[in-house]
């Protein structure tokens, strides 16, 4: 029973991280409908970024998320300006699979060259201790203080969206771009603020990241498929369902890695995607498109 | 007859100045072609991973070439001809290094090919190699399929098979007396052929001297995150981790225990925590002390050649003795054997390497090296632990440069 519990305080906490990660991911598909397959690799960038304000100028690494963040942002917008927005509206969903494929590769190869491919790990004061909660359950600084900027960044995130007019005229490209157009909306520029603000989660999350793991410019792959189910379970262009998933993701992993074994850590969770997108194939908090079945 | 008589005599001044001409001259052409083949440098192909995954090992893996290349030449180079490299790029794909080789002797015509990094590459490589009748010497490829080719043409240049690289933990801890030894023991370890074998080996020794296995799981290369795993390992309390680790993993689970605050009485991983460049900046400098991990070469190794490559490393490529790769050594040292057999035999070419190297035994930077009819290599890794932040020998006890820490200090 301990092991457990201990598997599922792990879980939770590197699930907030991951929901953050995803968060991003999911609201670019909400604005854009593209699904962008370089969000792993921005958040690799972040984290290798956070490495060198680290060792270079000793800056705290959550300290550096108020520096990665809008520099991400930036590259975000810079990033839909060179390559996405030249798309062809009429194959614009299709085709961003592939430019944001190659945007991902690129972003590898820049790291590669920049960083060359060894591991790199950011070790500080804090990185690597942990207390003990009640029956002598381990709790790591570093995995607790990224859940709670992950979820700090989140309710930011929502806030934005919900109460703002940037937020609301996100929420309308998202439901209905024509309309949105019609009612005055700058489409093309709330879609690049869009997958600015999708890229600028990476951030954070890249700095947690580098912190909770040894990374290389080649890590994203991993990520960007553990990314990608979590977006698909939680629904497209949902970030409610992006938080659910990603904690349950964690939570999964977690505990069947404990309880069965590791070999079926990660199938577990495949096994709980195929489960929900047999009886919700719109994902957990998705919708169905009008005339859908 | 006459004539020829008359001829003769006419002519045997003439003949004698001409002989004496024709002699200078052959002389002359017989020198200036000896002098032609002893200036005909000896070129040794090599592809090598400069770019793509291995880009890291394979850099350093060059490095150790072109330092012996330097060494060789300073001192006249092989038999008289000067050493010259030719490398190639293969990007660290296996279809690329077939490409390569093919090209470096059928082409280029090399005299002499090496290896390059990993048995993912050597093994297409090493196929080439034994298809055109080259002695194909490699010091980054000693994976199980390496040798299951068979091929006899290959050698190895490392003290033993990857997989054996446990056995001498094995033996450590199985040399103290029962009550130093551990009772129980977890073998966490990552799917990956040059990884799991070595801890099962372990293992299957450690059952049967009686330490009774507490946990023993493999997980798979993709997992992203080994801290729950580590807490299972942490619930059971084991005496001694035996973890088949490869770089990452190894990082890993370090980090993890720490933060898990469990802390065994002995640590072994099988890779990652023996490299000096790398393992402490990866898990924190002050958390490696007590850890065990095998090694072929340490930086103040006395084994031949190795205090003047450290030398001679430093004063090429800089740095400190700490940051040297082991890939490096390795590559130093298969050269080192090239430079041997032409001492010993006179001669230098692929048949003669082949057939050298099957027999006796040679002494590198590495230890003293023989293999069998496959390439397998006989000698035994070293035990290495981590002692007040530097690596060292600890086991066998002939060539260990201090004594083992008994039980592994607590995470600071």
């Amino acid at each position: 029973m301990h092991v457990l519990i201990q598997g599922l305080i792990m879980g939770v906490l590197t699930g907030g991280v991951y929901a953050l990660m995803a968060s991003g991911q999911t609201l670019i598909f909400g604005v854009m409908k593209v699904v962008n397959l370089a969000q792993g690799a921005f958040v690799i960038a972040s984290a290798y970024l956070t490495f060198s304000l680290f060792t270079q100028f000793g800056i705290d690494p959550f300290v550096s998320i108020l520096i990665t963040t809008p520099l991400m942002f930036g590259i975000g917008m810079l990033a839909h300006w060179v390559f996405l927005r030249p798309l062809r509206k009429e194959d614009a969903v299709e085709l961003s699979i592939l430019v944001t494929f190659a945007l991902a590769l690129l972003v590898e190869g820049l790291l590669s060259v920049t960083y060359r491919t060894t591991y790199r790990s950011i070790n500080n004061t804090y990185s690597n201790k942990a207390f003990l909660l009640g029956d002598g359950f381990s709790i790591p600084y570093v995995r607790l203080y990224g859940f709670f900027i992950s979820i700090a960044l989140l309710l930011v995130l929502y806030f934005v969206l919900q109460k703002t007019k940037f937020g609301r005229a996100i929420r309308a490209t998202v439901q209905n771009p024509q309309s949105a157009t019609l009612l005055g909306v700058d489409s093309t520029r709330v879609k690049a603020y869009g997958f600015g603000l999708g890229i600028a989660t990476s951030a954070a999350s890249g700095s947690i990241f580098g912190l909770l793991y040894p990374f290389n410019s080649g890590s994203h792959y991993d990520l960007i498929s553990r990314l990608l189910s979590v977006v698909i379970l939680g629904g497209l262009g949902s970030i409610g369902g992006a938080v659910f998933a990603g904690i349950l993701i964690g939570v999964v992993s977690s505990v069947a890695a404990v309880v069965w074994s590791p070999t079926w850590s990660e199938m577990t969770f495949f096994i709980v995607l195929l489960l929900v997108l047999l009886f919700r194939p719109q994902g957990m908090f998705g919708r169905l498109e009008r005339g859908a079945a | 007859m006459k004539d020829n008589r008359l001829l003769s005599r006419h002519f045997k001044p003439i003949s004698l100045v001409a002989g004496a001409c024709a002699a200078a001259l052959a002389l002359t052409v017989t020198g200036a072609t000896s002098s032609v083949a002893a200036a005909k440098p000896l070129v040794i192909g090599v592809s090598l991973s400069l770019t793509g995954d291995f880009a890291d090992p394979g850099n350093a893996v060059k490095k150790g070439y072109q330092l012996w290349v330097t060494h060789v030449n300073a001192k006249g180079g092989i038999l008289g001809r000067k050493v010259t490299l030719k490398i190639v790029d293969d990007l660290s794909s296996p279809t690329q290094v077939v490409t390569n080789y093919t090209n470096l002797i059928t082409r280029d015509k090399v005299d002499l090919v090496v290896g390059p990094f990993s048995s993912l590459l050597t093994v297409p490589a090493s196929q080439v190699a034994n298809r055109y009748k080259y002695a194909f010497i490699e010091s980054a490829g000693g994976g199980p399929k390496v040798f299951a080719q068979n091929l006899t043409n290959l050698f190895f240049v490392q003290p033993g098979p990857i997989v054996k690289q446990g056995d001498v933990f094995a033996d450590y801890i199985l040399s103290l007396p029962a009550a130093q030894r551990p009772k129980t023991a977890a073998y966490p370890s990552l799917d990956d052929p040059f990884a799991q074998p070595v801890a099962d080996t372990v293992r299957v020794r450690f059952e049967k001297a009686g330490i009774t296995t507490v946990y023993n799981e493999i997980y798979p290369a993709e997992t992203p995150d080994l801290t729950p795993i580590m807490a299972a390992v942490a619930a059971t309390k084991p005496d001694v981790i035996v973890s088949g680790t490869q770089s990452l993993d190894a990082y890993q689970q370090v980090k993890a225990l720490i933060q898990l605050k469990y802390n065994p009485k002995f640590l072994y991983m099988s890779n990652g925590a023996n490299s000096p460049s790398e393992f402490p900046s990866k898990v924190g400098a002050a958390n490696v002390n007590g850890i065990f991990s095998s090694g072929d070469w340490f930086t103040t190794s006395t084994a031949p050649g190795s205090q003047t490559f450290v030398k001679e490393y430093l004063a090429k490529f800089g740095g400190t003795a700490a940051l040297i790769d082991n890939s490096s050594a390795e590559a130093y040292a298969a050269g080192q054997l090239i430079e041997l057999i032409a001492q010993r035999t006179g001669k230098i070419d692929n048949a003669t390497i082949i057939k050298s190297l099957h027999s006796g035994t040679w002494p590198t930077l590495l230890g003293t090296l023989s293999w069998d009819k496959y390439g397998v290599p006989q000698s035994q890794y070293l035990l290495v632990q981590w002692q007040n932040g530097a690596l060292k020998s600890v086991f066998p006890t002939a060539v260990a440069q201090a004594k083992p820490i008994l039980a592994k200090p607590v995470w600071p």
